[in-house]
């Protein structure tokens, strides 16, 4: 079950762990809207930033590439989509049969630049997701739902805790159920629709029963909107690598 | 003293069929009862209808003095609850989350809730795997996390739905020791299993239920000579030495 849910939190005493949720959420989202206005002198500051921050937070650079090496065949159908489709100076043409396939310059900078992109964006989630523990991510959601009106935020919190518990046991029926159909020789059956329905139906029948045994648990411990949610306290140093990351963030568009 | 005093409880479900006959039933506190019966006996509806997640039709149920129906959020602080199946128990992300949701529930201090959740993971043995994930953990130590769940809620009743089910001996070798112990500590425990063996050896009282009504009470010793006849099989140590055996000897 564990390899289903590669990166999670790891408990460590970095830097990065340190930092208020609630900050590494809004530089989350700054660098992300950054990285969409920098060329490639601004990523590359990014990236070696990244780097740093993977040293000095003790991150296993091997298991880095680990848990992200099939993110890179998703980056190569980008690169060549975007290679081939943006119109340009001719580099060389590629034939297949009788069509012919237009490399151009801009072409491979530009897919070279979505990628690089994308790349820091999910370096960026996966430091996220290690330095943070995951009920600190609910409360910092409730709390910048807080000042949302008509939106119950206690209970929005609860929904992503629990969306984050049920995730492995949903992978984890789906494996059962597709086990237990294997042994009765359902690769036999070619039809991909009759197949996805054999399978579909039982696990969503399992895990409704799940969730409505789940909601009695809930009950049974006294569930109420009205609940205790952790504190987050902010500090002197949050501040400080919020201004260096306004500093990054206005260098990386400037360059 | 009793903790909980039943009267003529009934039971139906939306298809009409009669969960729970007319069951009377009296719990003095502190007691170790095991309710026995088949599958579809009751058993399961008869605890519900404890700590307020079913309503009776008809009848009262009374938990430490106040009503269940009245009163439903001191009954499931009062009784605390350990389901079948301990995996659908656990809402918490780490071991640690999971024990916080009760006591969070009852809108406690964040240093009572942090007192709390470490007094109840200490007492099951699993505060060193406090900041584990739970689905990772093996059958018996959910089911003690599960029992860590509601001891943070302190409730004075423990109720346990079929605590071995699913569990390898040694897994049933920890919980049973460990619902041994939270006895001894003061608390009224209530035990519903098809099946005997594990548990007989510990309890002072056996119910026996069969199409939704108590059909026996009494001593353990004086029952089990009948207890096949609903759908119970007898403790193999009854049987070949003619007495009860603890698992954990």
């Amino acid at each position: 079950m564990a390899e289903l849910t590669g990166a999670f939190y790891a408990r460590e005493n970095s830097f990065l762990h340190r930092i208020d949720v609630r900050f590494k959420m809004i530089f989350l989202v700054v660098m992300s809207i950054t990285t969409i206005q920098a060329g490639f002198a601004g990523l590359f500051i990014l990236f070696i930033t990244i780097v740093a921050a993977v040293i000095f937070a003790r991150i296993s650079i091997k298991g880095l590439i680990r848990e992200i090496k099939y993110f890179f065949i998703f980056l190569v159908f980008i690169f060549v989509a975007r290679t081939l489709s943006t119109p340009g100076e001719k580099l060389f043409q590629i034939g297949f049969f009788s069509v012919m396939l237009l490399v151009t310059e801009q072409g491979l900078i530009s897919g070279a630049l979505v990628c690089f992109r994308l790349f820091l964006v999910v370096l960026l989630g996966y430091l996220f997701i290690w330095s943070t523990y995951s009920s600190q991510v609910r409360v910092a959601v409730a709390w910048f739902l807080r000042p949302v009106p008509l939106i119950p935020e206690k209970k929005v919190a609860t929904m992503l805790s629990l969306l984050m518990r049920f995730l492995p046991l949903i992978l984890q029926e789906a494996k059962e159920t597709t086990d237990a159909q294997r042994a009765r020789c359902i690769e036999n059956r070619k039809n991909p629709v009759y197949r996805f329905m054999k399978l579909a139906v039982p696990m969503l029948r399992r895990i409704f029963l799940r969730a409505d045994d789940l909601v009695l648990a809930m009950e049974a411990r006294g569930y109420s909107e009205n609940r205790t949610l952790p504190r987050l306290y902010s500090k002197k140093s949050d501040w400080l690598s919020l201004a260096f990351i306004v500093i990054l963030s206005l260098m990386m568009t400037q360059i | 003293m009793n903790i909980i005093e039943i009267k003529n409880l009934t039971h139906r479900f939306s298809d009409n069929f009669i969960g729970l006959d007319r069951v009377s039933l009296n719990i003095r506190d502190g007691e170790f009862v095991v309710i026995a019966g088949a599958n579809g006996s009751g058993k399961t509806t008869l605890l519900r209808h404890l700590n307020g997640l079913l309503f009776p039709d008809d009848g009262t149920v009374f938990v430490s003095g106040f009503s269940v129906v009245q009163k439903p959020k001191q009954a499931r602080q009062c009784v605390g609850m350990v389901f079948q199946d301990a995996d659908t128990q656990i809402v918490g992300e780490t071991v640690y989350d999971d024990v916080a949701f009760g006591p969070e529930n009852l809108c406690l201090g964040e240093p009572e809730i942090q007192k709390r959740v470490e007094e109840a993971l200490k007492a099951v043995g699993l505060w060193e795997f406090r900041y584990h994930r739970p689905h990772l953990l093996s059958g018996g130590e959910k089911r003690r996390l599960a029992i860590a769940g509601v001891l943070t809620m302190k409730p004075r009743i423990l109720v346990f739905d079929e605590p071995f089910s699913n569990l390898d001996y040694p897994g049933i070798r920890q919980v049973l020791s460990q619902m041994l112990k939270l006895h001894r500590q003061g608390h009224t425990m209530l035990v519903t299993t098809h099946d005997l063996e594990k548990v007989i050896a510990h309890a002072q009282r056996l119910i026996i239920m069969q199409k939704g009504q108590l059909v026996r009470d009494g001593l353990p010793g004086d029952l089990v000579e009948e207890v096949e006849q609903f759908g119970i099989r007898r403790p193999c140590s009854f049987e070949f030495k003619g007495e009860f055996i603890s698992w954990l000897n």
